[in-house]
């Protein structure tokens, strides 16, 4: 078991102007080599647990945090559900904008287009390189998105409904490859509706209510509520539950 | 790779957070002008975003939108004659801030006449630049106005001060009114977010 | 049509510094400069510089259409309703010092324009925004004034969305005058408001993409300088402070 990179006791975190808390007395450890799904209904803390995992609440969007947030990530990435409000708006190439991470530390020139074309490469994307990102279509501008989070080589990458503008296969790549991110070394936590696809490349899941953490382990003990998990249970399937239709397919065969 | 947390700003220099409010206003300031013109009315209310964001982030920000949104509306219509106004804008800017202060934008009752306040100083700025720098000729319909009155006698000095002033009134005190209506309608969470906005 | 337009002339191929120097320079100058000649002068040297651009046509057309109305009522405020004494031009008589100073205050107008539009038409946003990372201008800068024009269309288009929507819900755009004022409320707050959601989403994303981070970036493909554009650009500089060197002391050109 790895050394957690990022750790919360009793974090409670309060946005500003706020009644209640987003996140309540949350208690949890994450580690390099998990992919972390967070699954709950909109409002249940979701997104707010990326951010103070990652540092970025309260530090960017004020608020205040209270308990103790513990991290060893240097390099956090984040990617939203819209590309577009994510776009520096300051390349007018598709290279340029993932070149934008590298290119900002200052390394030589060549390092910085190699990790750019490294990127856009895992992300299918390279063929859009010299086109200009206000020409793209939200799905291609999406894995450009995700493609300039990878150019940084993040240790631990937060997705907040990262396949919300892709098409099925383009969610199927997104999704097949953060199992691939966490083997080489990073955490990465996805918060996302799409439990589905969510739960086959998740090595974990935690269930979030009204800000707390309500269920952590397996992504097929603590989901119970895909649709194709319905059915498998009112069929009568035994537990695990197959959370996803070729697991369900999987186990009709047999 | 090396990278840690970025490090607060020195004090000094502008946040990202204020960069990202700087750049919605001037996007607002450069867009207003298309919404004005399906409407047909006589105004530019080209200052909605620096008013705005001098309620929202403080006099700097305002006017750094301010002056980035005359270098770009030059930039984007090839006008660049607008650009000597540049002290117009600081004085906006800074009038805008004042007036949140003062909680003027709290009701439109107060808003109103503020905007109209800013519409004479504004006005009243821009009209020795015009006079100093064109000769009283910018452009449109202020031009037109000045023209009117000189041929009724007026000395230019005059004419081109009552031009000036007379548009700048009414497209003041409708953008006063806008940015308190913007401002009543900011959902809670999203005002906590600016400190500008002391309630 | 104001815009870059791509091509090999000897202004596209410099470093972007150069023709907004020159530019600068020349904008610089016109006020210092007061006599009719002299700005004319001035006229043709910014048409030099949109020769060299290959671009006279370009920039020229639009320099005249927006100077044009600026024109006539600089002649009118001017020429026909200016100082004594007047001269016979034709069946109308024109004040002489009125005229000077209209062509004098039109010819600036023109040169400016011209002067800009060129640049416009031979600087491509993409090198300029190179040539200024590789000269360590600070990503503040860059952001203000290159991603605030990149913002501008899709803010356009959500207006237009905007417009369709409340156009569906009953909103009529023609009417009382107070009736327009009354609807800009409806057309200007959603589209506020929903840039205003959007500010925390940017922030965190440049934020994680090291936006924030001091030192120099790293530019890809910075653009070429010589010695010689070096010279040119102080050279420029140099002959429009000569131009307020010689207005202030009293031998105005």
């Amino acid at each position: 078991m790895t050394a957690p990179l990022v750790r919360l006791e009793g974090a409670t975190f309060c946005f500003s102007g706020a009644d209640e808390p987003a996140l309540d007395s949350v208690t949890v450890a994450f580690a390099r080599g998990e992919v972390v799904l967070l699954a709950g209904a909109p409002g249940a803390g979701t997104t707010t647990l990326l951010l103070v995992a990652g540092g970025f609440a309260p530090r960017l969007v004020g608020g205040t945090l209270g308990g103790a947030v513990c991290s060893d990530a240097r390099r956090p990435a984040i990617v939203f559900a819209t590309p577009w409000t994510q776009l520096t708006g300051l390349c007018h190439t598709v290279l340029a904008e993932v070149a934008f991470a590298p290119a900002g530390a200052g390394l030589p020139r060549e390092e910085v287009r190699d990790a750019a074309e490294r990127s856009l490469e895992r992300m299918g994307a390279l063929h859009l390189a010299a086109r200009d990102p206000a020409t793209l279509s939200g799905g291609e501008l999406q894995r450009v998105i995700v493609a300039a989070a990878l150019a940084m080589d993040p240790d631990i990458l937060l997705l907040d409904d990262p396949a919300a503008e892709l098409d099925p296969a383009g969610a199927d790549d997104l999704y097949a490859l953060l199992p691939r991110l966490a083997a080489a070394g990073a955490a990465v936590l996805v918060a996302t509706p799409d439990r589905e696809r969510a739960a086959r490349a998740a090595s974990r899941a935690l269930a979030l209510e009204a800000g707390r953490v309500v269920a952590d382990g397996p992504p097929a003990a603590v989901l119970s509520d895909t649709p194709v998990a319905r059915i498998a249970r009112a069929a009568g399937c035994p537990a695990p539950l197959p959370l996803d239709v070729d697991a369900l397919v999987a186990r009709v065969a047999r | 790779m090396t990278g840690g947390p970025p490090a607060p700003p020195p004090a000094r220099s502008l946040s990202l957070r204020d960069l990202v409010v700087i750049r919605l206003g001037v996007a607002v300031n450069l867009v207003i002008g298309q919404i004005v013109a399906a409407l047909l009315l006589p105004v530019f209310l080209d200052a909605v975003g620096t008013i705005l964001v001098a309620a929202l982030a403080g006099p700097r920000a305002a006017i750094i939108v301010g002056l980035t949104s005359q270098v770009l509306a030059s930039v984007l219509s090839g006008n660049f004659a607008w650009l000597p106004f540049a002290l117009v804008q600081v004085v906006i800017a800074l009038y805008a801030w004042g007036a949140a202060r003062l909680g003027a934008f709290r009701r439109l009752a107060t808003a109103l006449p503020a905007g109209l306040l800013l519409g004479a100083l504004a006005g009243g700025t821009a009209a020795p630049i015009a006079y100093f720098v064109f000769g009283g000729a910018t452009a449109g319909g202020v031009t037109a106005v000045t023209a009117a009155l000189r041929v009724l006698g007026l000395p230019l000095p005059v004419a081109v001060a009552t031009a000036s002033i007379s548009t700048d009134l009414l497209d003041k005190t409708i953008a006063f009114g806008l940015v308190c209506l913007i401002l009543g309608s900011l959902p809670r969470h999203l005002a906590a977010r600016f400190p500008g906005l002391a309630r | 049509m104001i815009g870059y337009r791509a091509g090999t002339s000897p202004l596209h191929r410099a470093h972007p510094y150069t023709p907004l120097a020159l530019a600068s320079a020349l904008l610089l100058a016109v006020f210092a400069l007061g006599s009719p000649g002299a700005v004319g002068c001035a006229v043709l040297a910014a048409a030099l510089l949109a020769l060299t651009g290959n671009v006279l046509g370009y920039s020229a057309r639009p320099a005249l259409t927006l100077g044009l109305a600026t024109w006539v009522l600089l002649l009118v405020l001017h020429g026909l309703l200016g100082p004594e004494p007047f001269a016979a031009l034709g069946p109308v008589s024109v004040s002489e010092p009125g005229l000077r100073r209209a062509l004098v205050l039109g010819g600036r107008l023109t040169a400016i324009l011209l002067a800009f539009l060129t640049v416009l038409a031979v600087v491509s946003p993409a090198r300029l925004v190179e040539a200024m990372t590789a000269r360590g201008v600070p990503f503040a800068r860059m952001y203000l004034l290159v991603s605030s024009l990149t913002l501008v269309p899709r803010m356009r288009a959500r207006a237009a969305l905007i417009l369709e929507a409340q156009q569906c819900r009953g909103l009529r755009l023609g009417g009382s005058p107070l009736a327009r004022v009354l609807a800009l409320g409806p057309l200007v707050l959603p589209l506020v408001l929903g840039a205003l959601a959007e500010v925390d989403e940017q922030v965190l994303a440049l934020d994680a993409r090291g936006a924030g981070l001091p030192g120099p970036r790293t530019a890809l493909e910075p653009p070429a300088d010589s010695a010689l554009q070096r010279g040119l650009r102080w050279l420029g500089l140099a002959l429009a402070a000569a131009a307020f060197a010689f207005r202030f002391a009293g031998h105005p050109l």
